[in-house]
């Protein structure tokens, strides 16, 4: 039951620091690298959610928000992968399947933001109304996408402890544990090369 | 408008991208300017159209875009002042999504994590290199790594939504309002020399510690364990050059790995001793 509460605290935080990311302030706080250590305290982990999150960031930095692109999301990445480690998966395993959390939030993404657009015409209807107020509708979209975020990291929480249940699981670790060893390199590979492009092409 | 600017991409959306939040934004600007509520509600609906750029140099826009509309409301001929604001806002908006998508998403971001992971290793933690070691770690150092990439960058990202809410006023109606308000160019090419200094600090950290991490091991098994890095990198690389993301290559590994160690069962080994 503590685990239960304690994730749906952790969902609502990860919704809340999800707002960061487009909706508001956009201060870093919805980045994987402060995401994980702030899950992992609340969840009595603290060293495996700042690995987790910094090396899901190290993942994630490759992806970069220009125009309309919806990059993979590193909050629901972060939340999901610390969540799967409190739910009973080895910390390698719940690398990948935050890493996959994160991949598959882009099209839940996509559509919120497709979904607003039909408010365009009720927005200017309201103005031509006479009620100049578009707080509400800020409002609005922050709660929408705080909730969305909120339940689709609680989602991978419930069905992480179901996998946690399967059989034969820690067959996988081995191989997931040799692989999740082998995230740092490729992290460090995209830092590096990032930065070696950009003075190759001279800024 | 300088608290209002931290909304600016709330309600983004395909059709108009960040309309909502620009108009938000505008809004105690234009309440002051237009007491009448008929020219109140034309200036409001004239912003909830399209408005797309990169969310801490939008201040720029909303700055230069504020000054128009005063002068506008201001005039006999509002129709005259507010010809050119269109295409002034449109051009200032794609120069500054350049710009600021160069400096912030390309440059600063990627700068947090290097922070991150210098500030982690000066305090002694090297959980970020080495995934199985559980030494003791402060709560306080753990957050200190993230938390002083997130105030350098916030610092700056505060500044410049302050700076081009000023500047942006002040030259307001100028097409290139703001564009020379600072050498984009010489920082940017800055901050790419100083974030590429740091990636070669810390591959050299990194390859250092675990060159360390296996000193006493055979002159074959150093070189295997130093090779299967730098063999994970190259495979980044190449899956760079053919167009495929991280993702990709991190599968790639999991399928191998899994294939080798769960699979077929070959014993599992670690990068150090």
């Amino acid at each position: 039951m503590t685990a239960v509460l304690r994730a749906v605290i952790s969902s609502a935080l990860a919704g809340l620091l999800g707002l960061d990311s487009v909706q508001a302030g956009q201060f870093l706080l919805s980045r994987p690298a402060f995401v994980g250590p702030v899950l992992g305290w609340l969840n009595g982990c603290p060293l495996e959610g700042a690995r987790l999150g910094i090396l899901l960031e190290l993942l994630y930095i490759d992806f970069i928000p220009v125009g309309g692109v919806v990059p993979p999301n590193g909050t629901a990445a972060a939340a999901a992968a610390v969540l799967a480690h409190t739910a009973g998966l080895a910390p390698s395993l719940s690398f990948f399947v935050g890493l996959a959390a994160g991949a598959l939030f882009s099209p839940l993404d996509y559509r919120l933001r497709s979904a607003r657009s039909a408010w365009n015409p009720l927005v200017e209807a309201q103005v031509r109304a006479g009620v100049f107020s578009l707080r509400r509708w800020v409002a609005r979209s922050l709660l929408i996408e705080n909730a969305a975020m909120a339940a689709y990291v609680f989602a991978w929480f419930a069905a992480a402890a179901l996998l946690a249940q399967v059989p034969g699981l820690a067959r996988l670790y081995p191989g997931t544990d040799f692989a999740y060893a082998l995230m740092p390199w490729l992290g460090l590979s995209g830092l590096y090369f990032r930065f070696r492009t950009q003075i190759y092409k001279k800024g | 408008m300088f608290f209002r600017s931290f909304f600016m991409q709330a309600g983004w959306n395909y059709e108009r991208f960040q309309n909502l939040g620009f108009a938000y934004c505008l809004q105690p600007a234009l309440e002051k300017f237009y007491p009448d509520p008929e020219k109140r509600k034309a200036a409001l609906l004239r912003h909830l159209g399209l408005v797309n750029t990169q969310p801490y140099m939008a201040s720029f826009v909303a700055g230069n875009v504020a000054a128009v509309e005063e002068r506008a409301a201001a005039s006999p001929d509002a129709e005259a002042a507010l010809k050119s604001m269109p295409g002034v806002k449109q051009a200032l908006a794609t120069s500054f999504a350049s710009i600021g998508d160069r400096i912030f998403w390309g440059r600063l971001k990627p700068m947090t994590v290097q922070l991150c992971v210098l500030v982690w290793s000066a305090g002694g933690f090297f959980g970020w290199l080495f995934t199985g070691l559980d030494s003791p770690v402060s709560v306080a150092l753990l957050f200190a790594g993230p938390g002083a990439g997130i105030a350098v960058y916030s610092a700056f990202a505060v500044y410049w939504r302050w700076r081009g809410l000023k500047v942006g006023y002040a030259c307001g109606g100028a097409s290139s309002c703001g564009l020379d308000c600072a050498d984009w160019s010489r920082l940017i090419r800055r901050l790419s020399a100083a974030g590429f200094a740091m990636s070669l600090a810390i591959a050299a950290l990194a390859f250092g510690l675990l060159w360390r991490a296996n000193s006493g091991a055979a002159p074959a098994d150093l070189a295997f364990r130093l090779g299967l890095p730098v063999a994970v990198m190259a495979l980044h690389r190449v899956s760079r050059a053919y167009g495929r993301s991280v993702f990709f290559a991190a599968g790639l590994v999991l399928a191998g790995s899994l294939l080798l160690f769960s699979v077929l069962s070959f014993s599992p080994f670690k990068l150090y001793l």
